[in-house]
């Protein structure tokens, strides 16, 4: 099996423009709620870089032509994997730090768009119901699918970590 | 007179065994009281049940407990604390549940300090006291314009062009601001929640249409997601997956009450749009 040529295609897929700009936005958007958070001065910089790291992790899966679901996952893994490395060593507290790295992830535009196509289900001047529902109800499965992969990422290497240490 | 003697003995023997009781009973009170408010204050501020359950444990076996079970509700928190053969139940209300992340910072670090046994109950009681009291917040406008920027960014993220960020920032700004004063104000956090969305939504939408922007609908979107209860939505799954199902079933509902709620208010704003336009 030649194993180039089934790399090539797929690493030209992730675009270094384009990661770096959704890199540079996450860390905006955390640090951002970081603020909101009351998240001191001295760990914004580390609220900063969880988002980033998150949404580089999620646009290489996704470039790499991952679903949503499943580099959501691998974003928020690395993420959390990464603030049980550090946060020891900065003497950080791991709640809200590796949550507001998340917090850009977080699928809140489909949650919005799938209630909107649930209401509008309700009103008399539907155009097209089925194409309608269908939308809703996928955008809910976005919705539910990645917020999941999403706590469950953040969730394993803190439970692995406690496991270790309780044995 | 031998058998006098010995019932004199028993007498005061009973007195002591009742006096330590006594003391351990109250000595068991304060500490009940320490761990509850410890627990009470990390739940308001937003940590995951884990978290709690773990803080609360070093504090109150740090504060000389020989046993501690926590119960931890949405809205309330009982803690059975034991030393000796005597156990005392209490039951605290908590608060409205918040985030903030300086508190859950200081009382992480209360928590190390009293496992070293660095402090008495009663240290650790003015020790909380000043946490409640002198947590030092970001100013109203920095908050404000750290969403702004913050939902700006999200907006991006999600694919509104240049033209469309400023009307988003000015929006979310003006829609944290309004949050807060609302809030403060003591409105339902749901009817404030369809109130700013509502606001965030006209504003970046007529904003949007006014700067020439292509992505109205995105725009609108963008300037909502400061509403998104994001960091009890990750709660209320690592809660169930940490073993508190009830705990995040409970979070769970209420993320998806806000979201109707949130969705409600752009739905109405987007058909206000509609019409006006």
């Amino acid at each position: 099996m030649d194993w180039k040529n089934i790399a090539g295609p797929v690493v030209m897929n992730v675009e270094l423009a384009s990661v770096l700009h959704q890199t540079a936005c996450g860390a905006i958007a955390a640090a951002g709620f970081g603020v909101l958070f009351n998240v001191g001065f001295r760990v914004l910089p580390w609220c900063a870089a969880s988002g980033a790291v998150a949404l580089a992790v999620r646009s290489c899966c996704l470039g790499l032509g991952w679903n949503l679901e499943g580099a959501s996952f691998a974003a928020a893994l690395t993420v959390s994997a990464a603030v049980q490395l550090v946060r020891r060593r900065a003497g950080i507290s791991q709640d809200v730090l590796d949550a507001v790295g998340c917090i850009p992830m977080i699928p809140g535009s489909f949650a919005a768009k799938a209630i909107i196509g649930l209401f509008a289900l309700t009103t008399g001047a539907v155009v097209n119901e089925s194409q309608t529902l269908i939308t809703a109800v996928q955008y809910t499965l976005r919705v539910m699918f990645t917020t999941g992969a999403i706590g469950t990422g953040l969730a394993i290497p803190t439970l692995l970590l406690r496991a270790r240490t309780d044995h | 007179m031998m058998e006098e003697h010995s019932i004199t003995q028993q007498i005061q023997a009973k007195e002591k065994l009742a006096f330590d009781d006594q003391r351990s009973v109250s000595s068991l009170e304060s500490l009940a009281g320490v761990t509850l408010d410890v627990g009470r204050m990390l739940m308001e501020a937003g940590a995951s049940a884990g978290s709690v359950q773990r803080i609360v444990d070093k504090v109150a076996l740090g504060l000389g407990a020989e046993r501690v079970e926590l119960r931890i509700g949405y809205g309330s928190l009982a803690v059975t604390v034991g030393i000796g053969a005597a156990d005392i139940t209490r039951m605290r209300r908590a608060g409205e549940l918040g985030v903030n992340q300086r508190l859950i910072q200081g009382l992480w670090d209360l928590g190390k300090r009293v496992t070293r046994r660095e402090l008495t109950i009663a240290q650790t009681r003015v020790e909380l006291t000043r946490l409640a009291s002198e947590m030092p917040q970001h100013s109203p406008w920095v908050v404000s314009i750290a969403v702004g920027v913050a939902c700006a960014a999200f907006g991006r993220l999600l694919g509104v062009d240049w033209y469309g960020t400023g009307p988003v920032f000015l929006s979310a700004t003006v829609g944290q601001f309004v949050r807060r004063e609302l809030l403060r104000s003591h409105v339902n956090v749901f009817i404030c929640a369809a109130l700013v969305s509502f606001l965030c939504s006209v504003m970046s939408g007529l904003g949007a249409r006014w700067v020439g922007s292509n992505t109205i609908i995105t725009t609108m979107i963008s300037s909502i997601l400061l509403l998104v209860p994001g960091v009890p939505a990750v709660n209320a799954q690592s809660d169930i997956l940490e073993g508190h199902p009830t705990l995040g079933s409970a979070r769970a509902v209420t993320v998806a009450m806000a979201l109707i709620f949130i969705a409600a208010g752009l739905w109405i704003g987007k058909i206000s749009l509609d019409l006006w336009l």
